[in-house]
């Protein structure tokens, strides 16, 4: 009768499900920020930003984590006042609920870390509380409209005052529309359901509700979902949104609202969105969420089949050789070789994510900056459509940050020496992107601060006056530099450019260059590789030296006892090793790397591991543990070694070989080539 | 099999409702992740069960709740309502439009077990 169910086993799915939330609540509260900022109401992101505390609230109440579940009640009680409002929330509003997501933020990482979530810092739930007074003062401007929605049906009646004002005072040469969707089994079969029909819609306008009809419908059905938006775009593409027949679209029977009618001027159309402002409503379009690892199960999948693949191969191969007519399937081998390389680049595809939506933190940081530091800073992100492999954008992430954070805090000047220099008082950090043909990622950073001076990162550094920008970019990125004196709390000394360098080059196997320009500006480039290879691998030292391998590769990981090896007489000195009752072959791995250190002890530790079917035990000295590591091939054909599948950067800045233990040293086995005098 | 239609705009909380419901021998699965879609997969097939947040964007777990009592089809199925610390003052309004049972976060698994083993029982076949 009882449920075996803890629900701290979701710990880890509700952590990565909450970073998405306050991910979406920062964005959202930014948006109503601009929004307060103008004096204009954003009920849509308060609707949305509410919803995300909500779901926070009861997720960190299932999943027992108290700190979380009072401030995002509290923050969550302040918006429920603001969206009655009809969507005001105060500019003063802004700063506690941004310290709220703060806390929250702070705690996940807490949770994430093993720890407990500290508890509420002292006066923030006073401080939210408060909000929850102030706005509630506030009432909704929302006037009548004069607007008739469809007599026909009693729509008009479900739409409050503030969504009639949405349906029909659209900028711009938006009207209002029904676009009535019929659901059915044939059509969710295809796809097509009310939420990729609602998305879609969405994305090509102002979706201002969803209202379900029961009764019959057009084309059989039983139910009709009634979608009013506000939108510009034609009624055939949105008859397409609606994924064609049965579904229709018609215009609302609305007279247009002239200005002169209710003595109110014409809403002025909204600026052009500041590059800062998220766009939120405009870029899901059509897309799905998908754990990354289940792309990665994908790509595993995949590699098996290519296993499969070349045992087919020789087993025609044999087949051709015995004289059996194998054209045809020599042909369709092609033909499938040629399916599983599209496929594996089809799954790649889908790891790649927009380089805009990966930076959607950025103005979130440098709104922070602009606070710590009360220097006026534009930032202009210009990353067009660029893609990215995930696994890249969230490793060049950090990267980012740290030089855009440099940029704000050390480059720009304040806005006193930068009126005496003649400057535009507000500073500009603009990020700019763009992929080329070769399979790399360009970005650039670039600021109109007052440049690096050369002389002056000599003096500190205690070195010559480096000669051009390589040489300045070396002195900057040797660990531990700062141009600063003082400890800054954004920037901490200003180090880290040897962190950005790790990350960019040693990691990512990318390039960094700098330009910079004494009182002019500095510009930072970095190419990344558009895609990396990962491997979950086991890092293992042997002979003083640390190498991994691929976990998949590894069969057993065993306990080498000195007692169980045998070394049978006659057998070329090799060893064997006992492993359920059956004798593996020991090879010692130091020996087979060259190692010059003796290497007669008992290795303490084996990987076994299949070569041709047969399993050979590699004797190493300690297991360091288990990892996810970029795997960088080796490029120099000349040091391409069989069995050295590449190299990875452990995060000590040494590279450190990846070793294919499949293939290495197979031709020296016994048995298998027959050159035997160096194994053990 | 009893079919059940769990809806939440929180894949985490439907995750963690099928992990609390799965110990009750035989039960089928159904996500749902907006109230819209609930809709649409109630008026596609039958359920046996469904278990509802009522907090979701475009249409909140009272409206689907309204919506399945006006459905001849829909008037027996049992209905449990899950949501957060907060919204107690729906409860009354979830438990008169026709939601058979009312749980709120954070509830135990065999809490919701109890009410779903109940519900799934005594509904007449």
């Amino acid at each position: 009768m009882t449920a075996s169910v803890d629900l701290a086993d979701f710990l880890p799915a509700y952590l990565a499900e909450v970073e998405e939330l306050l991910d979406s609540a920062h964005r959202h509260l930014m948006a109503v920020e601009a929004s307060a900022r103008r004096g204009a109401a954003h009920p849509k992101s308060v609707r949305e930003l509410f919803r995300a505390l909500h779901t926070i609230k009861g997720l960190s109440a299932m999943v027992d984590v108290e700190p979380i579940v009072s401030i995002s009640h509290w923050m969550e009680t302040s918006l429920r006042q603001a969206d009655q409002a009809g969507g005001r929330l105060p500019e003063s509003s802004v700063e506690p609920l941004m310290e709220g997501l703060r806390a929250v933020e702070q705690r996940m990482r807490q949770l994430a870390s093993g720890k407990d979530a500290s508890p509420v810092p002292s006066g923030l739930l006073e401080r939210l509380e408060a909000l929850g007074v102030s706005t509630s003062v506030v009432t909704g401007t929302a006037r009548p409209v004069a607007v008739t929605l469809d007599e026909g049906l009693a729509l008009a009646s479900r739409l409050t005052p503030v969504e009639r004002e949405q349906l029909t005072t659209g900028a711009g040469h938006r009207r209002p529309v029904r676009v009535d969707f019929i659901p059915g089994a044939e059509r969710a079969a295809r796809g097509i359901t009310i939420n990729s029909v609602r998305e879609r819609l969405a994305a090509l306008g102002d979706l201002v509700k969803v209202v379900p009809l029961a009764g019959p419908a057009p084309g059989g059905g039983s139910l009709t979902f009634v979608l009013l938006l506000s939108t510009e775009a034609s009624d055939s593409v949105l008859m397409e949104a609606a994924g064609g027949e049965p579904a229709q679209v018609r215009a609302l029977s609305s007279p247009p609202v002239s200005p002169a009618v209710d003595g109110t001027p014409a809403p002025e159309r909204e600026p052009e969105l500041e590059l800062e402002e998220p766009e939120e409503a405009r870029r899901s379009t059509g897309t799905l969420r998908v754990e990354v690892s289940r792309l990665d199960e994908a790509l595993e999948r995949l590699a098996s089949l290519v296993v499969n693949r070349s045992r087919l191969q020789r087993a025609v191969t044999d087949l051709t050789a015995a004289g059996a007519p194998t054209r045809e399937l020599r042909a369709i081998l092609q033909e499938n070789g040629r399916q599983l390389r599209d496929m594996r680049a089809a799954i790649l595809r889908l790891r790649m994510v927009r380089v805009g939506d990966v930076l959607d933190r950025l103005p979130l940081l440098v709104r922070g900056l602009r606070r710590t530091t009360g220097k006026a800073v534009r930032l202009e992100l210009d990353v067009g459509d660029a893609e990215l492999d995930k696994a890249v954008a969230d490793r060049m992430l950090p990267a980012l940050v740290h030089l855009v954070r440099n940029a704000v805090d050390h480059a720009l000047e304040s806005p006193e020496e930068r009126r005496a220099a003649g400057k535009p008082l507000e500073g500009t950090v603009r990020l700019g992107c763009h992929a080329n043909a070769s399979g790399w990622v360009d970005l650039t950073i670039t600021d109109d601060g007052r440049g690096v001076d050369a002389e002056a990162v000599a003096r500190r550094a205690r070195a010559p006056v480096p000669r051009g920008s390589d040489d300045l970019l070396e002195l900057l990125c040797r660990p531990g530099f700062s141009t600063r004196e003082e400890v800054t709390s954004t920037s901490g000394r200003g180090m880290g450019m040897d962190i950005v360098r790790r990350i960019v080059v040693d990691q990512l196997g990318g390039e960094l260059r700098l330009e910079t320009r004494l009182g002019v500006g500095t510009t930072f480039h970095l190419r990344v590789p558009l895609t990396i290879t990962l491997l979950d691998a086991i890092i293992f030292e042997c002979a003083g030296l640390r190498y991994a391998v691929a976990v998949g590769s590894v069969e057993e990981l065993i306990e080498v006892e000195a007692t169980r090896v045998v070394r049978p007489a006659g057998a070329n000195g090799v060893a064997l090793v006992e492993r359920r009752g059956q004798a593996v072959s020991l090879v010692s791995l130091a020996r087979l790397l060259g190692s010059t250190q003796a290497v007669d002890a008992t290795p303490a530790r084996g990987l076994v591991v299949r070569q041709r079917g047969d399993l050979v035990a590699f004797g190493v000295d300690r297991l360091l543990g288990q990892q996810e590591i970029v795997l960088r091939p080796l490029e120099d054909p000349l040091v391409r070694v069989p069995g050295v599948a590449g190299a990875t950067d452990l995060g000590d800045g040494q590279p450190t070989l990846v070793l294919d233990l499949n293939a290495l040293g197979a031709a020296r086995r016994p048995g298998a080539g027959g050159r035997e005098e160096r194994a053990t | 099999m009893p079919e059940v239609l769990v809806v939440d705009d929180s894949k985490v909380m439907r995750d963690m409702v099928v992990a609390c419901l799965r110990p009750y021998p035989g039960l089928n699965f159904t996500h749902a992740s907006s109230g819209l879609e609930a809709i649409e997969r109630l008026s596609l097939s039958p359920y046996d069960l469904l278990v509802l947040d009522l907090n979701m964007p475009d249409i909140g777990g009272i409206e689907v709740v309204e919506f399945v009592r006006s459905q001849d089809r829909l008037r027996a199925l049992p209905i449990i309502i899950v949501t957060t610390r907060g919204d107690e003052a729906s409860r009354t309004r979830a438990l008169s439009v026709g939601a058979n049972r009312f749980m709120t976060k954070p509830f135990t698994p065999d809490a919701i077990l109890a009410e779903a083993r109940g519900l799934l029982e005594e509904k007449p076949v």
